[in-house]
């Protein structure tokens, strides 16, 4: 009896301790509420001070009323870490704003999100992606249009590249801001391309002088001529370029030619069977970026988007450069593609202070530094000069390459059907099959527009 | 003490109480009930229902009756391939890895010396076997420059691209579903020791050579561990998911890698068709359901109980 009461004392103390420490730890980091009118309490500052929060609905000094936003996004834990930083950072400028904060991985958040609108209880900000996403979130008519609110001036972007503002526009409505910018790249080792007396390649370059610059390296070096293309998103741009685009404008159809489909996938087969292109098996080995061929030095080209480059430059562990993909009229087909987006719930209560929170996120230099463009290259130009000095080397060059793709290329299109996931699937599937001689290319640009009408019909549904 | 009375009193109030009784006996496994009905159950239920419906996870379920059934039947070849792909697996990878667990099982039962060493060092590729190393490791052996590549270069033999190559790339799941053979083998092994010595001494006497006793001691005797065994595997084969997603991750080359539970997992998450994927499930159920109760009925013909009369 004795022992069992001994012991329970010893657990009590160290639970008292616990909390008392983990008080003070809260009261040193929520410096900002402390401030907030009960400063001079500091018998048990955390808990305290936010119990005021809720119990005095009153207003502070600056008179406006105090506000809770909820707050969701998906990401890595870099992310997870520099958002909550900067959401402290907001807190602390705008004492009645508090934000209660949700994150997830990316595979979690969509299902969590789904419930949450199922239930009415959507947070007020979220991270929204674009393409198939955007869409099924426009058609369920759940997320806010930002227009009036970009209008009034609530959410700046005066200075934000208009194309990319259009990504954010579904059914007509603004309904993503987008937070960063992407765009596909050729990334170009320059010395290979040296070695085999092929100039680099420019904003001019085409199709032709990359199939003949892959056969320079393969014949000198018997190297592969370039990593393999991945066809969902470097098609998209060869329908673009070709002045097509990959859906019909109502998005009840594909918007484009067999014959491209056809074309594409006849040349990538044409450089296969030269060898100056990686067989299938070989792009599947070379999966992880950290492992494609370009990082070994065994090919000279690489097709990604830009975003990618920094970790692919660093496994390399040497400079690569940065060009567009190749024309002609490449400036058609280029696009920048917002990399995320934040949108606001149409059912929030507190709508004008969740715009004032995302003006703040878009344009407030302190907190794009502390951001470090992880959500991609920063939208405005003002924030891309204030970060201009802190880059290193690498994201200085993607930067500079996003500024000039800004000035070369033409919205993205923005029109996604249901199933578009399913229909990239499928197009990949029909790559495969014509990379492993099983279908012609001209079959398989028939079979692909059967599948994708088949799984387009079944989305209309 | 005090215990002891209680006991007492409450045996005297027993028939009276009877309610109570039972009352505090559901109260003892409410939380399995709760749990039960809640995490199995209601579930089990909700997908059965789902599998009737279009679902996207986001709108409502909207009831279109037994369409995601012939959609599956009739128009998808995907569908069709990954059951392909599936009944090859399964009625490969089983009865190699059986095949493969009794002869270990047979050279252990033999084995005298550093018995509990071997035992463990044979069953862990069952504990790692799903993990996403051994997936690195596998990529590693049949990779194009990988181990196995290497050797049959140095032997001068040609190389082949084991993952790659649409007619292999199956192979190396069926290996690997072999290797870790652990716990048929931990079962077979319990079943050689119950065979009493004195048999194989009879027959010994009778002058059968090991052959003999093996084919004529061994196996009948063991036929009802044989069949417990089929039936695990051959359920444990329909459902394999993990060595497929995390070596070939979407079923390639070709989707010759396209298991059923992994076209399920495409279906469902990857393009939230939720409605397909449930309808998938209860196929598959069936299915098992179907192949087990063959195992079953078959085994009055080839299963031998020691005690007869007990059947």
């Amino acid at each position: 009896m004795m022992r069992t009461r001994s012991t329970f004392m010893t657990l009590a103390a160290a639970l008292l301790l616990t909390f008392s420490l983990s008080a003070c730890s809260g009261g040193g980091s929520n410096g900002a509420e402390t401030n907030n009118g009960v400063a001079g309490n500091n018998a048990a500052p955390a808990e305290t001070s936010e119990g005021a929060n809720q119990t005095e609905p009153a207003k502070t000094e600056g008179g406006e009323e105090d506000v809770t936003l909820r707050l969701m996004w998906w990401g890595s834990q870099t992310r997870h870490d520099l958002t909550n930083e900067v959401v402290k950072l907001y807190e602390s400028n705008n004492p009645h704003v508090k934000i209660e904060t949700e994150f997830t991985s990316f595979d979690g958040y969509w299902e969590k999100l789904a419930a949450m609108v199922a239930g009415n209880n959507m947070p007020d900000v979220l991270q929204m992606n674009f393409g198939e996403y955007l869409t099924q979130y426009a058609s369920k008519d759940v997320l806010l249009d930002m227009k009036p609110l970009t209008e009034n001036g609530t959410i700046d972007v005066g200075k934000a590249n208009e194309g990319i503002m259009a990504s954010g526009v579904a059914n007509g409505k603004l309904l993503g801001i987008p937070l960063g910018m992407n765009a596909l790249t050729v990334i170009y080792d320059e010395k290979m391309l040296q070695d085999a007396g092929v100039a680099s390649p420019d904003l001019n370059w085409t199709w032709d002088d990359w199939k003949k610059a892959a056969e320079a390296v393969h014949a000198k070096s018997g190297n592969y001529g370039t990593q393999g293309l991945e066809i969902t998103n470097i098609f998209e741009y060869y329908v673009r370029q070709h002045g097509q685009t990959m859906y019909s404008a109502d998005g009840k159809g594909l918007g484009f030619d067999d014959k491209l489909l056809t074309d594409y996938l006849a040349m990538t087969l044409e450089q296969q069977e030269k060898k100056t292109y990686p067989s299938m098996d070989v792009i599947m080995q070379h999966e992880a970026i950290e492992d494609q061929l370009i990082v070994h030095g065994k090919a000279p080209f690489d097709f990604r988007w830009s975003n990618q480059v920094v970790a692919l430059t660093k496994a390399a562990n040497r400079m690569l450069k940065l060009a567009p993909l190749p024309g002609p009229d490449s400036s058609k087909g280029m696009y920048l593609k917002p990399s995320l987006f934040f949108s606001i719930s149409k059912q929030s209560k507190h709508q004008e202070e969740a715009a004032k929170f995302i003006n703040y996120f878009i344009n407030d230099a302190e907190a794009n530094k502390i951001m470090k463009g992880e959500r991609g290259v920063p939208i405005t130009s003002d924030i891309r000069e204030a970060l201009a000095a802190d880059l290193d080397e690498t994201n200085k060059m993607i930067f500079d390459y996003i500024d000039m793709i800004g000035a070369n290329s033409s919205p993205i299109d923005s029109v996604y059907p249901a199933g578009a996931s399913e229909i990239s699937k499928a197009m990949e599937e029909i790559n495969e099959q014509v990379m492993y001689k099983q279908l012609k290319p001209e079959e398989a640009a028939a079979e692909f527009r059967k599948r994708a009408e088949e799984i387009i019909a079944r989305g209309a549904e | 003490m005090p215990l002891l009375a209680a006991e007492a009193k409450g045996k005297r109030r027993r028939k009276k109480g009877m309610e109570n009784d039972n009352l505090t006996g559901y109260l003892f496994i409410l939380p399995f009930l709760i749990g039960f009905f809640a995490l199995t159950v209601f579930p089990v239920a909700m997908s059965l229902y789902l599998s009737f419906t279009n679902y996207d996870m986001l709108g409502t379920p909207r009831w279109i009756g037994l369409d995601n059934y012939e959609r599956m039947l009739m128009d998808d070849t995907k569908f069709i391939k990954s059951i392909k792909v599936t009944l090859f697996y399964v009625f490969t990878a089983v009865p190699f890895r059986l095949v493969f667990a009794l002869a270990i099982a047979l050279l252990l039962a033999r084995l005298v010396v550093l018995k509990g060493v071997y035992r463990t060092l044979l069953y862990l590729p069952s504990v790692i076997g799903g993990s996403v190393a051994v997936s690195v490791m596998w990529r590693q052996l049949f990779g194009n420059e990988g181990a196995l590549n290497s050797i049959l270069a140095k032997l001068g033999l040609p190389t082949v691209s084991w993952l790659g190559d649409p007619s292999y790339a199956i192979w190396t799941l069926i290996l690997l579903y072999g290797w870790q053979f652990g716990s048929s083998m931990l079962i077979f092994l319990a079943g050689l020791k119950n065979i009493p010595a004195s048999y194989y001494e009879a027959a010994e006497v009778d002058g059968a050579g090991p052959w003999r006793r093996f084919i004529n001691i061994t196996i009948p005797l063991l036929t009802p561990i044989i069949l417990f065994n089929v039936v695990m595997q051959t359920i444990q084969g329909f459902m394999a998911f993990t060595p497929s997603y995390i070596i070939f991750e979407d079923g390639r080359p070709l989707n010759s890698t396209l298991l059923y539970v992994l076209y399920m997992f495409q279906r469902a998450f990857t393009f939230f068709d939720m409605g397909y994927a449930s309808a998938m499930a209860w196929l598959l159920l069936l299915v098992i359901g179907l192949f087990t109760a063959l195992i079953f009925k078959s085994s009055s013909y080839w299963v031998h109980y020691e005690s007869e009369g007990e059947r």
